[in-house]
């Protein structure tokens, strides 16, 4: 009978101060070829690109950002009193 | 050690080392469990490189006597920031970005050979309008083949949170005041639209995260289920790329919410807002205070009457649309003075954690030197039932200073307040406001708001 402490072993060391879960540790186990490997495809991906934009990884826009909404200025008075609640 | 020596009440989960006040200065003792960690962070050139970038808080190596010598590799003064706040008081951006933070460290640590052994939100703060880490002791080196330790923390402080945030409603924020280690996975993968399921990131990170650790707590669990796992570098940064794919990729925007659409609703004319602002400006200069907590400040437009003039001002809400709306700004204009978070006066944030002493009160963490409390008197009064004797106490256990704004019963908002009740009010006017204000403050000024019928007050607490 093998517990999920006993796999984990020889993972564990003293300091180590939170329990990691033997759940949130197999799982990354179990995902890890997966993500290793998406994440060097992504690597070689933005290189290839560099090849032919020239551009540095630095320069080429992430098309992940976070989209920024207009905002409301609020030192702007036509908006009313912002605090009038 | 001497006397005078206090240790952070929440600072004790981790071996490595804590905090502790000496006369008034906070220090952390390193503990010489963590020699090793420590002196890779600094020597790696990971500190440095953390610093400028301002993603770690600064701290130099003091000369004093540890406070507990055995144990003791070093004491460090770390640098303070403004304010201490918590996930529970951020709006959407704030906890996105202290999550992004965290994964931005993370990939330096990896680059620099260590890795993060903890990713508590509570670790990040807002210092100067930027999320900035305050543990030191948080990097560990890096050990090629472990996964990584803090990804259970991850998910439940950052990802579950913001998850719920962004895809189910704004308000399940407040499931980090019920959980002090992170919302249950089980939770969020329960409470999160089935659809989610299907997004690669969420699915594997909260839904099958969950799944694994139902499937794997206590029970037995065969070799080779995992066949000689290997959880290499590329690896781990494939994870925290993943995760800060799913963190990016999660957005809100401020709509429908109680105040998002109100702030077209106003009795104020353009003079009279001009009016109180510069009523407000005039009692900040004369009092010139250190700092300044506007209680209600929608979206912080007379936080920076303050902020401007480089005071440092806490610009609570609880609306979440107008915390973010003005957490936004900050961020567009690089303001350093304001922190906007999100706070319901009626219920503000309790003492929290082991024995009530990791997470502070709102109150705990003044008292401020000045508090603005501008056109919320009557949703305290009126719409919370608080009579007018217990507002004054609250407010002057709240700071030393208070610039409050009289809002009269024959005022349209009041009216609007008052139209589907019953009016049990009847001590709720002018006088009656005065007379009980000035049991705990001495008013030094009030004047009234040109056209319109409210009336601001500069007030100083008494002596005890």
């Amino acid at each position: 009978m093998k517990m999920p402490f006993e796999l984990l072993a020889p993972y564990l060391r003293p300091s180590l101060y939170l329990d990691p879960g033997s759940g949130s540790f197999l799982i990354q186990l179990l995902i890890a070829a997966l993500l290793g490997g998406a994440f060097a495809i992504k690597i070689y991906w933005k290189k290839i690109k560099v090849l032919f934009t020239g551009k540095k990884p630095e320069e080429v826009p992430t098309p992940t950002e976070p989209e920024v909404t207009p905002m409301v200025t609020p030192e702007d008075p036509a908006q009313g009193d912002q605090n009038d609640k | 050690m001497t006397n005078s020596d206090s240790r952070v009440s929440a600072s004790f989960r981790d071996p490595s080392g804590f905090l502790f006040t000496r006369a008034g200065t906070l220090y952390r003792q390193v503990n010489q469990y963590y020699q090793a960690d420590y002196d890779l962070l600094m020597k790696s050139g990971l500190y440095a490189a953390l610093v400028k970038a301002g993603l770690l808080v600064r701290h130099s190596e003091a000369a004093v006597e540890a406070r507990q010598p055995a144990l003791a590799y070093k004491v460090i003064q770390p640098e303070l920031v403004q304010f201490i706040s918590y996930p529970y008081e951020w709006s959407f951006s704030q906890y996105k970005d202290a999550a992004l933070a965290t994964l931005a460290i993370q990939k330096r640590a990896l680059e620099a050979g260590m890795s993060l052994k903890d990713a508590s939100a509570y670790n990040i703060q807002f210092h100067r309008g930027k999320p900035v880490l305050i543990d030191t002791l948080s990097f560990e080196i890096f050990r090629e083949g472990e996964p990584w330790v803090a990804y259970r923390q991850f998910c439940q402080h950052f990802l579950a949170p913001l998850a719920l945030m962004a895809l189910k409603d704004i308000r399940l924020s407040q499931l980090m005041r019920v959980y002090i280690d992170g919302v249950p996975l089980d939770l969020a993968s329960q409470l999160l639209p089935g659809k989610t399921r299907f997004n690669f990131g969420l699915g594997v990170h909260i839904h099958q995260h969950a799944a694994a650790q139902k499937r794997y707590a206590g029970k037995e669990v065969k070799l080779e289920t995992a066949t000689n796992p290997r959880f290499n570098k590329m690896a781990m940064l494939g994870l925290v790329d993943s995760l800060e794919g799913v963190v990016k990729g999660l957005t809100w925007k401020p709509a429908g919410t109680e105040w998002a659409e109100y702030y077209d609703a106003t009795n104020y004319s353009d003079a009279a807002f001009e009016h109180k602002r510069e009523l407000v400006g005039k009692f900040v200069e004369r009092v010139q205070p250190k700092n300044v907590w506007d209680m209600g400040a929608n979206n912080g437009v007379f936080s920076r009457v303050a902020g401007d003039k480089g005071i440092f001002t806490l610009s609570w809400d609880i609306d979440p649309a107008a915390v973010e709306q003005n957490y936004r700004f900050v961020k567009e204009k690089k303001e350093e003075n304001i922190l906007p978070l999100v706070v319901d006066l009626t219920n503000p944030s309790p003492a929290l954690g082991w024995n009530n002493q990791e997470r502070q009160s709102l109150e705990q963490r003044g008292p401020a030197d000045m508090v603005l409390a501008l056109a919320v008197i009557h949703h305290l009064a009126i719409s919370n039932n608080v009579p007018l004797p217990q507002l004054a106490d609250y407010f002057a256990g709240l700071g030393s200073w208070l610039v409050i704004e009289f809002v009269p019963k024959s005022d349209s908002q009041v009216q609007r307040l008052l139209a589907s009740r019953k009016d049990i009010f009847t001590d709720y006017n002018q006088a009656t406001f005065e007379a009980v204000f000035s049991e705990n403050f001495t008013i030094h000024e009030s004047e009234a708001i040109r056209g319109s019928e409210r009336r601001l007050y500069l007030m100083e607490k008494r002596a005890e």
